[in-house]
C-alpha cells in the first residue's frame, strides 16, 4: 500500500491538514501514529481506510478487507450489542462465531445483551474493536483503541494486533497514550504540521499470550537497539523527532524554547509524561 | 449491500423516526379524503396527493439518512468495502421507505376516500405520479440530510424551502424544465395527463436523478 504525494484539506479554501505525504505500508507492518490533538492523526487514518478521498495525490494498493475502529464508538443506536454485531457480521459476510470468540478475548461476553446506549466508554470501545476485527482484516485501522479499556483488554489488544500483523495484515494505530511504544517491530509515526515523520524508539518484547502463541520481535541491532522495520517508511522530511534531541532549550539570539517545570502527583506521572511525549514535547523527571 | 440496507431500515424503524413522516402522511391523507372524491375525479385526486406528498417523502428520506450517527457511517463504509456502497445503500433504504408510504397513499383512498373505484388506467397513472413524487422527495431529503447540512435549522429550511421553491418555479414559464409538480396537477385536472406525462415524467426523473448524483458527489467529501 502506497501513499504518493497525498495532501488533504476539508474544504477548498480550508487549511491543509496533510501535505505531500509519501508513505509505504508493507504487509505485516505495525505502525503507531502519534501527534498532538488536532494534528491530523484521525484524518490520516480515515484516508488510509478509504473513507475519504485525498485532495491531492493517490493511495494505491489498499487491501480489500479493512477493519476500522473509531476513537469514540457511536452508542446512540437502537440495538443491543449482539443485535448490532449480528448486523455487522452479515454486512461483512462472516459468521457470528468469530464475533463471539472475539467477545471472549476482549472480555465482552457480559455486554452482548445490553443496549448500546447503556455502555460505558470502555465497553463501547470493545464493541468497536470487535466489529473491526470480525472479518480478519488485511488493513486494521484503530483510532485511540486503548482509551477506557480495562487492564485485561489492554493487555490482549497488542496480542491481537501482533497476530494480524503476523498473518500479513497491516495495522495502523493512533495511540495518544503510547501503549504501543514498546511494541516489537513497530514503526512510530509522528503527525505534525501537516507532515508525517518517523520516530524510532526503544522496543521490547510483547508479553507472550496465555495460550503460548508466538509473538514477533524485531531483531536487535549490534548496538542493542532493535532495527526499525523497513516495511512502513515515511519518506517525507528529514526532521529529527523531538525526543531524540538533547534536553536543553535553544539559547542565544532568537531562542524560541523554554523549560517549564510542572509538579504532578506521582500516580499520574507516567500518564502525563506519555501524553506530553506523544504531543512532541521533551520531558525529564527530577523526583 | 442488501444487508446494509436492512441494517439501515432496522435502525430507522427501531429509532421511531418513522413516526414523524407517518404522522405527516396521515394528516395529509385525512385532509385529502375527509370528504368522498366523486366518481371521475380519482386521477385528479391522485395527482394532488403526489404533488403535496413530496415534502413528506423528503422528510422521511432525511430522517432515515440521519438515523445513523456520523461515526457509524464511517464504520459502515469500511464494512461494506467502500463509501459508494454505503451511500447507495442509504438512498435505496430511503426509496424503500418512501415506496411503502406511497403505497399507503395509493391504497388508502381505495378503502376510504373514493366514492367509486378508479378505472385501472387511472390507478396506474396515479401510481406513476407517486413514483415521480417519491423520487423527487428522496433526492430533496438526501440533500437536506445531516451529512450534507449538519445544522438542523438549515436542514429544515432547505427541506421545506426547497419544496416551496419547487412549487413556485413550476408555476412559472420555466416550470416544465423544473420539477413540474403544478403542471402534472393541472394536466390531471384538465384530463390531458396522457399527452403530457412523458415530458413531465422525464423532467421530474431528471431532477430527481440529478439531485441524487449531486448528493453522492457531495458525500465523497462529507462521509
Amino acid at each position: 500500500m502506497r501513499l504518493s504525494s497525498v495532501s488533504f484539506r476539508y474544504s477548498r479554501r480550508g487549511p491543509w491538514v496533510l501535505r505531500d505525504v509519501e508513505l509505504t505500508l508493507d504487509p505485516g507492518s505495525v505502525i503507531e501514529v502519534t501527534g498532538r490533538n488536532g494534528a491530523g492523526k484521525s484524518t490520516l487514518l480515515r484516508l488510509l481506510a478509504g473513507i475519504m478521498p485525498t485532495s491531492r495525490g493517490t493511495i494505491a494498493g489498499r487491501p480489500g478487507v479493512v477493519g476500522y475502529a473509531p476513537d469514540v464508538f457511536p452508542v446512540g443506536q437502537p440495538f443491543t450489542v449482539i443485535g448490532y454485531l449480528e448486523h455487522m457480521s452479515r454486512i461483512r459476510g462472516v459468521s457470528l462465531a468469530s464475533t463471539e470468540e472475539l467477545a471472549v478475548r476482549l472480555n465482552a461476553t457480559h455486554l452482548l445483551g445490553q443496549p448500546l446506549g447503556d455502555l460505558s466508554k470502555g465497553s463501547a470501545q470493545k464493541v468497536g474493536l470487535i466489529q473491526s476485527l470480525m472479518a480478519p482484516p488485511d488493513l486494521l485501522i484503530l483510532d485511540e483503541p486503548f482509551a477506557g479499556l480495562d487492564q485485561q483488554t489492554r493487555a490482549e489488544l497488542p496480542l491481537i494486533i501482533d497476530e494480524i500483523a503476523a498473518s500479513g495484515g497491516i495495522v495502523v494505530v493512533s495511540d495518544h497514550q503510547n501503549q504501543l511504544q514498546n511494541f516489537p517491530g513497530a514503526d512510530h509515526w509522528l503527525v505534525e504540521d501537516g507532515a508525517v515523520t518517523s520516530r524510532s524508539g526503544e522496543r521490547s518484547q510483547v508479553s507472550a499470550p496465555p495460550d503460548g502463541a508466538e509473538t514477533r520481535q524485531a531483531p536487535p541491532s549490534p548496538d542493542g537497539m532493535e532495527t526499525p522495520r523497513p516495511s512502513a517508511s515515511p519518506s517525507q522530511g528529514d526532521r529529527q523527532p523531538p525526543i531524540s534531541q538533547p534536553f536543553a532549550p535553544q539559547s542565544g539570539e532568537g531562542a524560541r524554547q523554554v523549560v517549564i517545570e510542572v509538579l504532578v502527583d506521582a500516580d499520574d506521572a507516567d500518564e502525563i509524561e506519555q501524553k506530553l511525549r506523544a504531543d512532541g514535547y521533551l520531558t525529564r523527571r527530577t523526583s | 449491500m442488501i444487508h446494509l440496507v436492512r441494517f439501515k431500515l432496522a435502525a430507522y424503524a427501531r429509532s421511531h423516526r418513522l413516526l414523524q413522516p407517518m404522522i405527516g402522511l396521515t394528516v395529509m391523507l385525512i385532509l385529502f379524503y375527509s370528504t368522498l372524491i366523486p366518481p371521475g375525479s380519482e386521477l385528479s385526486s391522485y395527482a394532488d396527493s403526489a404533488g403535496l406528498l413530496i415534502v413528506v417523502f423528503a422528510w422521511a428520506s432525511r430522517g432515515l439518512l440521519d438515523t445513523e450517527p456520523p461515526t457509524q457511517r464511517l464504520i459502515s463504509m469500511t464494512a461494506a468495502r467502500g463509501p459508494v456502497r454505503e451511500i447507495t445503500a442509504g438512498l435505496i433504504s430511503a426509496l424503500v421507505v418512501n415506496l411503502g408510504m406511497a403505497a399507503i397513499a395509493i391504497v388508502m383512498p381505495l378503502i376510504h376516500g373514493f366514492a367509486a373505484m378508479p378505472v385501472p388506467a387511472d390507478l396506474m397513472r396515479g401510481i406513476g405520479l407517486h413514483v415521480l413524487s417519491l423520487s423527487v422527495g428522496t433526492a430533496l431529503g438526501a440533500l437536506a440530510s445531516n451529512a450534507i447540512l449538519p445544522s438542523p435549522a438549515v436542514s429544515m429550511l432547505v427541506l421545506f424551502g426547497g419544496y416551496v421553491a419547487l412549487l413556485l418555479i413550476s408555476l412559472t414559464p420555466v416550470g416544465r424544465f423544473s420539477v413540474p409538480v403544478v403542471l402534472w396537477m393541472r394536466a390531471a385536472n384538465e384530463g390531458a395527463l396522457d399527452g403530457a406525462l412523458p415530458g413531465l415524467a422525464a423532467a421530474a426523473l431528471f431532477w430527481a436523478a440529478a439531485g441524487m448524483v449531486f448528493y453522492v458527489r457531495l458525500r465523497r467529501t462529507r462521509p
